[in-house]
């Protein structure tokens, strides 16, 4: 009688800690994600004063006629694919990042209305190729699947903005579950985002962009 | 001791009771958007149905609840994961996403379940109705192939 008194007491105790416990998790994630669109705004209202920075870059690389500058952007996006060369999924996820928080300040100039609206159709969808290889930093497999379209926004962005250093698009026709795909390089010679280190120089290069 | 637990017994109770009044979120909208994939593509009917059983209950503009959704905790679990699988993909407004976006989601909706990603094992737990039967599987892998060469 009395065991069973304390065997049911336990019981609900445990329950009921159970049901808190995820009641209280629940509470909390509901805040973080609260927070996080602050965050985000927050961001944004910065972005403006960053962007300045990166526009003293640009005028003392002394480039031509580009819409914007993508230093950040794009150096955080080599190191994303260096990252994924060396099989090391936790670094690609810091380096995509950097890549969002990149994209996020990213600012064009001068573009029409229509190429404006095409930049920020590429940054949403780069932005949120970005947040996935971020979060996944266990699945590497994961991650190199949205690199595939991550890499066309990037050389999409490319393609409206001008770029003051020479790039090359590579190719790997067994990338993608051999469906092909491409991505974008500083260095001429081919190091595979896609394979790893069991195939890092398949491919070749496609264009160079200059 | 005895006293101890009966204390945290009642706690746990009030606890249990108290979050029952914390205000739920209602994803349900019964109307089919003018923005729903079908309204987007030539959707087959036998496709239709499999989205609707095994994906639109988090990723679109209206879910079918279980009666379990009344009881909290259990209904702040199941609206975070309605909140972030919309944000995700929203099959109900897939027809404001650019062009760029469908293609980026209708090749993530393969992978996705090829790879048995989707729908979450936790959905299928409760929802046996909402597994993806292999030659269901088949059939969305050649709707989408044909939409990705569009």
């Amino acid at each position: 009688m009395k065991t069973n008194q304390i065997k049911f007491y336990a019981l609900a105790f445990a329950g009921s800690l159970f049901l808190a416990s995820c009641g209280n998790s629940s509470n909390t994630e509901n805040h973080n994600d609260m927070n996080h669109e602050h965050h985000e705004g927050m961001e944004h209202d910065h972005g403006s004063h960053q962007h300045s920075e990166s526009n003293e870059r640009e005028v003392s690389s002394n480039s031509g006629d580009l819409k914007g500058d993508l230093t950040s952007i794009m150096s955080s996006y080599f190191s994303l694919n260096e990252s994924l060369v060396k099989d090391n999924a936790s670094s690609a996820a810091k380096s995509s990042e950097n890549l969002v928080e990149a994209l996020k300040v990213f600012k064009a100039e001068g573009l029409t209305e229509k190429a404006q609206n095409e930049v920020n159709e590429i940054l949403e969808s780069a932005t949120e190729n970005a947040e996935h290889i971020a979060k996944n930093a266990s699945e590497i497999d994961h991650q190199r699947e949205h690199l595939v379209s991550l890499s066309i926004d990037i050389k999409d962005l490319i393609a409206v903005i001008g770029t003051s250093q020479k790039l090359y698009e590579d190719f790997c026709p067994m990338a993608n579950n051999n469906e092909g795909a491409i991505w974008i390089s500083n260095k001429e010679e081919i190091s595979n985002p896609y394979m790893g280190s069991s195939m890092p120089k398949c491919g070749k290069v496609n264009r160079v962009i200059e | 001791m005895k006293k101890t637990l009966k204390w945290f017994f009642i706690v746990g109770l009030i606890t249990l009771v108290g979050i029952q009044f914390i205000p739920a979120d209602v994803n349900k909208q019964e109307v089919i958007f003018s923005s729903d994939i079908r309204n987007v593509y030539d959707v087959p009917d036998n496709v239709m149905n499999i989205l609707e059983t095994s994906c639109y209950d988090c990723h679109s503009n209206n879910t079918n609840y279980p009666w379990y959704s009344k009881v909290q905790p259990v209904r702040l679990l199941m609206d975070k994961h309605i909140r972030e699988g919309k944000k995700e993909l929203n099959f109900s407004e897939f027809g404001s996403y650019s062009e760029r976006r469908k293609r980026n989601k209708i090749q993530s909706i393969g992978s996705q379940i090829e790879d048995g990603e989707m729908p979450l094992s936790s959905y299928l737990m409760i929802h046996d109705e909402a597994k993806i039967s292999n030659s269901d599987k088949e059939v969305l892998a050649v709707f989408l192939n044909n939409l990705a060469k569009d």
